[in-house]
């Protein structure tokens, strides 16, 4: 246990799950009822969506890298081009209009009827978060092959007859870079949490009020845009000039404070376990 | 460099002709589909007699239907919600024709024009201020970590003095992480939040952009610090305390100074190379800005800005003009590729002796 | 001998790196280190001077923390005094500052002529030349790594000149060089330890030279008789699972194995060619050539039967790596004419032969960089997973192949060790028995003996030989010219430079 606590990364691990326990006793004890119901949906969405991205990513990230590879080593040099302009494409497209596009097109979807599954809705948003999140993993994924081929490692092992999917997938990609894919992952995690707080958020209040509530589940982003939670936020600048106001906040404005809270402490806590996780491993 | 100048050119040329093709696309689809609406809208709602607005004549409509048509309720259902959608969107079309529908007029792509000025105005300053600040914060980082693990003894005091600064950390990380609508809400009351200088004091400290990027910088200090060229110049030497104070040390005026220099230092030689790693990822740190910037023009709501008018554009479907805003969006990003890469080719050429 | 001894623990963390008790520094005399690499010697040495970094390392030195070690005065002085050649100049040279602002920057600018120095290791090349290797960049390609070598020591020889210039004579100095010939053919380790004699004439010193090379120990006999009391040969060795002693190394033994070892022992069973390469070859936009003299006058096929060992010499940067990635096509050449095992190769072979029918069935090759070429993060027993064998390798089998070289050490634990927990000397014979393993025809070794001690060495030779008895081709790259000349006959070595 004092190992653990020692680790950055394991230490903030458990700051966060401490954290959130912590909010939700809280919550429990002075939070009305519907309130904590929409929070705690709100909380499982926003994790789930995350968790997805993060599979989604790692699967287009692993996928796209291997056929960059094979494309570039086959001296298959049109297809590989093509591929390499699509993701500089895709790279060129902030991240969050990009998103934000395909939060339209799965709201467009669901009010037209075609999609109806919580399951399905889930997995077509976090699609639409990953497919501009996961270039930078593939570059990752490439930047780590081609360390390796530049040292004597990866010609030393097909001289000896070891097969270059081998050498790839398990030597480079699992033995090598498994600390850095999961250092990224746990970046991407955050990535995903804020930029789909985000993206809810400005669907909820600028394209339409209801839309996303009718459409989409409620995340943390939704819930911040709902007006109640505006409130309770407007509260922490009043409290910045009238201090005595302070102790309300913790009972008569829970509900966007808790959401708000949230957001902020994982995403400063996923930045702090990544960091511990990278200076554990010298990353 | 004539290659990868070339490929942001052809790159341009692409998106922009893909965009180009969208754009005109919509612009006909929207006149059809137009007159296709208003069409239809004619078949069906030629029912003078009903109030679509009331339910009950709705419901009569329906049981009228029924009893005209039986033994086909579905049918009878569908057609009538099919009369009650297109009165519906007929009802919208008339709303936005009132006033929000726009069209990309020469007019309107001036107003873009200006907006765009105004969003690369706020986007380079906030671009320099994180530079200087992601430099100057992981500099003084690194300098305070050295010191510490060089200090032998440690009183209660000093103990003390972390936990009162673990705790102002934190306090500072809450404000860094937090996404910049948070931010800008739980200030709105108290501060004009809707200037050109607040949108850039967000964009450098919120978003996580200052503290994510001034990570990245310790980290390449960190592994700079580690390589065997630092151990040449310690042999050689060269100053390695941290002191901010006394001879040979590094004081608060170098750390702070916007053009940053550190001869004779070991820290000299650290610093230059982790600051040319550091160009490599400015063109991330740009695309995070962009994105931070339109988070926060769009979730602030602040009328005449550019990635507002976006979301404007996009809830009144004026998608000529939201492609329009997402190709001058595009020209900025790979604007900015195309001034990094040619500093990093300069640096290169210089390496090179050319 | 009046030593100053020091006892030296390094640790990360809960795990113990290196502990000694006895690492000996004579004053004023020169010292060489010995002893398998990974081992320990630069990291002692790196503490003893100062230099490691406290914070990734827990250091105690004679049984001091180590900031209170690094402020003693006696280390201030150590550090002032003194200068360290790192082993590997490439990534101890600041890419970002040109070599002759690297070469006059802090202490070493109390030097002011080092035109000297500069001209003895450069062989009074013209000043164009110079200016070529000095005004640049340093970049992995260039200058090339013998010249980055002698850049680090002609920083090394300016330093001496500053402490020669001092008044105290009994300044204390510690000289470090770690590898320091081991970018650098003889002709150019020799000059080093001309320069590093003279300047010991001038004004005596503490050395510590780590090094692998034990042919510096017949130069030393040869042509440094003089100093022999002034010098120590030592050796570092294990004395446990993390401590190590220096012990007294015995050129004796050394110089009368070489008198001993008979070139190409017994059970030569030379038959069909497995490798005819041609004489002329064009590669990176350069003409290579192949002769059987050392005078260049004699071009000839590097041609290897069954049961033979061929020997390729080349000063340093010349291109015997290159020659073996050509032969295993890992690099394009042009010009070529080969037979490889019965198949003809040209320079419009595609690779797909060499991965479908050659590599690991028909030859394989060894990498000089154990630590490059082996998966370090993979565990002993893993690195044999995915090699072409044709028979499988069972736990039985494996043992007993390791056991060749690593006798009884082969235990389950050691099976599941990883391969970077391992000694460098640990590893290079793991990279060796990786590709002795596959039981190829045709095998090529690129400095098989880098980074072994003397015993491993010994071994080394003798398996290799044993498998030229059994019928492979060997093909050895080595600039460790004394002891190959003495392991293969006369008819079997070539000679590879440049042409026009």
């Amino acid at each position: 246990m004092k190992q653990l606590l020692k680790r950055k990364d394991s230490r903030w691990l458990g700051i966060w799950l401490a954290g959130i326990l912590l909010v939700g006793i809280w919550d429990v004890l002075f939070l009305n009822r519907p309130a904590l119901l929409q929070v705690t949906a709100g909380f499982f969405n926003t994790f789930c969506v995350a968790l997805l991205v993060v599979v989604f990513t790692l699967l287009l990230a692993w996928g796209f890298a291997l056929a960059l590879h094979f494309l570039d080593a086959g001296r298959n040099r049109t297809p590989y081009m093509l591929l390499t302009f699509a993701l500089n494409l895709i790279r060129s497209i902030p991240q969050i209009v990009g998103i934000l596009f395909g939060y339209v097109g799965v709201s467009a979807l669901v009010e037209a009827g075609f999609i109806r599954s919580p399951v399905l809705i889930f997995s077509l948003l976090a699609l639409s978060i990953s497919l501009f999140v996961f270039i930078e993993f593939v570059d990752l994924l490439r930047e780590r092959i081609a360390h390796f081929q530049k040292l004597d490692f990866y010609n030393a092992m097909r001289v000896c007859g070891i097969s270059e999917g081998r050498v790839i997938n398990f030597d480079i990609l699992w033995k090598n870079s498994r600390i850095h894919i999961l250092n990224k992952l746990i970046s991407v995690f955050g990535a995903a949490i804020f930029l789909q707080c985000s993206v809810d958020f400005i669907i909820s209040v600028g394209l339409s009020t209801d839309v996303n509530s009718v459409t989409l589940p409620a995340t943390m982003g939704s819930l911040l845009a709902k007006i109640d939670s505006k409130q309770d936020i407007l509260a922490i600048g009043y409290t910045l000039t009238h201090p005595a106001y302070a102790g309300n906040l913790f009972f008569e404005h829970l509900m966007g404070l808790t959401v708000a809270f949230l957001v902020v402490f994982t995403l400063m806590s996923v930045y702090h376990i990544a960091n511990g996780y990278a200076e554990r491993h010298r990353l | 460099m004539n290659r990868k100048l070339f490929e942001h050119g052809l790159s341009i040329a692409f998106v922009t002709a893909v965009l180009l093709c969208v754009l005109f696309a919509v612009r006909s689809g929207t006149q059809t589909r137009t007159k296709a609406e208003a069409a239809s809208s004619q078949t069906y709602g030629n029912l003078g007699f009903v109030d679509f607005d009331n339910a009950f004549h709705k419901a009569l409509l329906k049981d009228a239907v029924n009893i005209f048509y039986p033994d086909q309720y579905e049918k009878n259902n569908a057609a009538v919600e099919k009369i009650l959608a297109n009165k519906e969107n007929e009802f919208s079309r008339k709303l936005q024709e009132s006033g929000v529908e726009e069209r990309l007029s020469f007019g309107k792509l001036l107003q873009l024009l200006v907006m765009l000025l105004k969003f690369v105005l706020v986007y380079a300053v906030v671009m320099i201020l994180t530079y200087y600040g992601v430099q100057t914060i992981a500099v003084f980082r690194f300098t305070r970590k050295k010191l510490r693990s060089r200090e032998t003894t440690r009183s209660f005091a000093g103990v003390l003095a972390r936990v009162a600064k673990t705790i102002g950390k934190t306090a500072v990380y809450f404000v860094l992480f937090s996404p910049a609508y948070v931010i800008a809400y739980s200030i709105r009351t108290e501060f004009n939040t809707d200037t050109i200088v607040f949108m850039a004091l967000l964009g450098v400290i919120s978003n996580g952009l200052l503290v994510t990027y001034a990570n990245k910088f310790y980290a390449f200090l960190v592994a700079e610090s580690r390589k065997g060229y630092v151990e040449t110049a310690l042999v050689k030497n060269l100053s390695d305390s941290y002191s901010p104070r006394g001879p040979g040390g590094i004081g608060y005026r170098a750390i702070l100074r916007p053009a940053k220099r550190f001869d004779g230092h070991v820290f000299g030689h650290i610093f230059s190379n982790a600051r040319y790693q550091y160009l490599s990822t400015i063109k991330e740190q740009a695309s995070f800005l962009v994105s931070g910037l339109i988070i926060i023009e769009m979730a602030l709501n602040i009328h005449g800005h550019l990635s507002y008018e976006m979301l404007r554009q996009m809830l009144y479907k004026n998608y000529d003009i939201v492609i329009a805003i997402i190709l001058g969006i595009f020209y900025v990003v790979k604007g900015t590729e195309v001034v990094v890469d040619m500093m990093g080719n300069r640096a290169e050429k210089r390496m090179e002796n050319k | 001998m009046n030593a100053h001894r020091y006892s030296v623990c390094i640790r990360a963390g809960e795990r113990t790196i290196v502990t000694t008790d006895n690492y000996d520094v004579v004053p004023n005399e020169i010292t060489f280190l010995f002893g398998e690499s990974g081992i320990g010697k630069s990291m002692i040495s790196k503490a003893v001077y100062g230099l490691l970094d406290p914070d990734d390392l827990d250091v105690t030195v004679n049984g001091r923390p180590y900031p209170e070690y690094c402020a003693l005065a006696s280390t201030h002085e150590i550090r002032d005094n003194s200068f360290f050649v790192f082993q590997e100049p490439s990534s101890h040279l600041n890419s970002l500052m040109k070599i002759s602002d690297q070469l006059s920057e802090g202490s070493l600018r109390l030097c002011k002529d080092d035109s000297e120095i500069l001209g003895r290791l450069w062989q009074n090349a013209d000043r164009n030349a110079l200016r070529r290797v000095l005004n640049v960049f340093p970049k992995p390609y260039r200058p090339s790594g013998g010249e980055k070598q002698r850049v680090l020591l002609a920083m090394a020889f300016k330093k001496m000149d500053v402490l020669a210039s001092t008044k105290d004579d009994g300044a204390e100095s510690f000289f470090v060089f770690d590898e320091p010939t081991g970018s650098l053919d003889n002709n150019y380790r020799n000059l080093f330890l001309e320069l590093l004699f003279e300047k010991y004439t001038r004004r005596p010193f503490t050395a510590m030279i780590i090094t692998h090379d034990y042919s510096v120990i017949s130069e030393l006999y040869a042509r440094y008789r003089g100093f022999l009391p002034r010098i120590h040969l030592m050796e570092l060795r294990r004395a446990g699972a993390r401590a190590v002693e220096v012990i007294d190394f015995s050129a004796q033994e050394y110089l009368n194995w070489l008198g001993e070892k008979p070139p190409q022992v017994s059970g030569t069973v030379a038959g069909a060619a497995v490798l005819d390469f041609g004489a002329r070859f064009s590669v990176f936009g350069r003409n290579l050539c192949l002769f059987k003299d050392a005078a260049h006058t004699q071009p000839a096929n590097l041609v290897i039967r069954k049961g033979e060992m061929a020997y390729v010499k080349a000063p340093s940067g010349v291109g015997k790596t290159t020659l073996a990635k050509v032969i295993m096509g890992l690099y394009h050449a042009h010009d070529l004419a080969m037979n490889l095992c019965g198949m003809p190769i040209t320079g419009r072979t595609g690779k797909k032969v060499w991965e479908t029918r050659i590599w690991g069935k028909k030859a394989t090759m060894v990498f000089q960089h154990a630590d490059e070429s082996l998966n370090l993060a993979a565990t002993v027993r893993e690195t044999f997973l995915g090699l072409p064998l044709a028979r499988r390798l069972t736990p039985q089998t494996l043992v007993s192949a390791l056991g060749e070289l690593f006798e009884d050490s082969v235990t389950d634990a050691f099976l599941s060790k990883k391969v970077a927990m391992l000694s460098g000397g640990q590893k290079q014979r793991l990279n060796l028995l990786r590709s002795i393993v596959l039981g190829t025809d045709l095998l090529i070794l690129d400095e098989p003996l880098n980074g072994l001690d003397f015993l491993s060495v010994k071994k080394v030779l003798s398996i290799l030989d044993d498998r030229r008895g059994r019928g492979a081709a060997l093909l050895m790259i080595s600039h460790n010219e004394e002891i190959f000349d003495h392991f293969v006959g006369r008819e079997h070595v070539y000679y590879l430079t440049e042409c026009s």
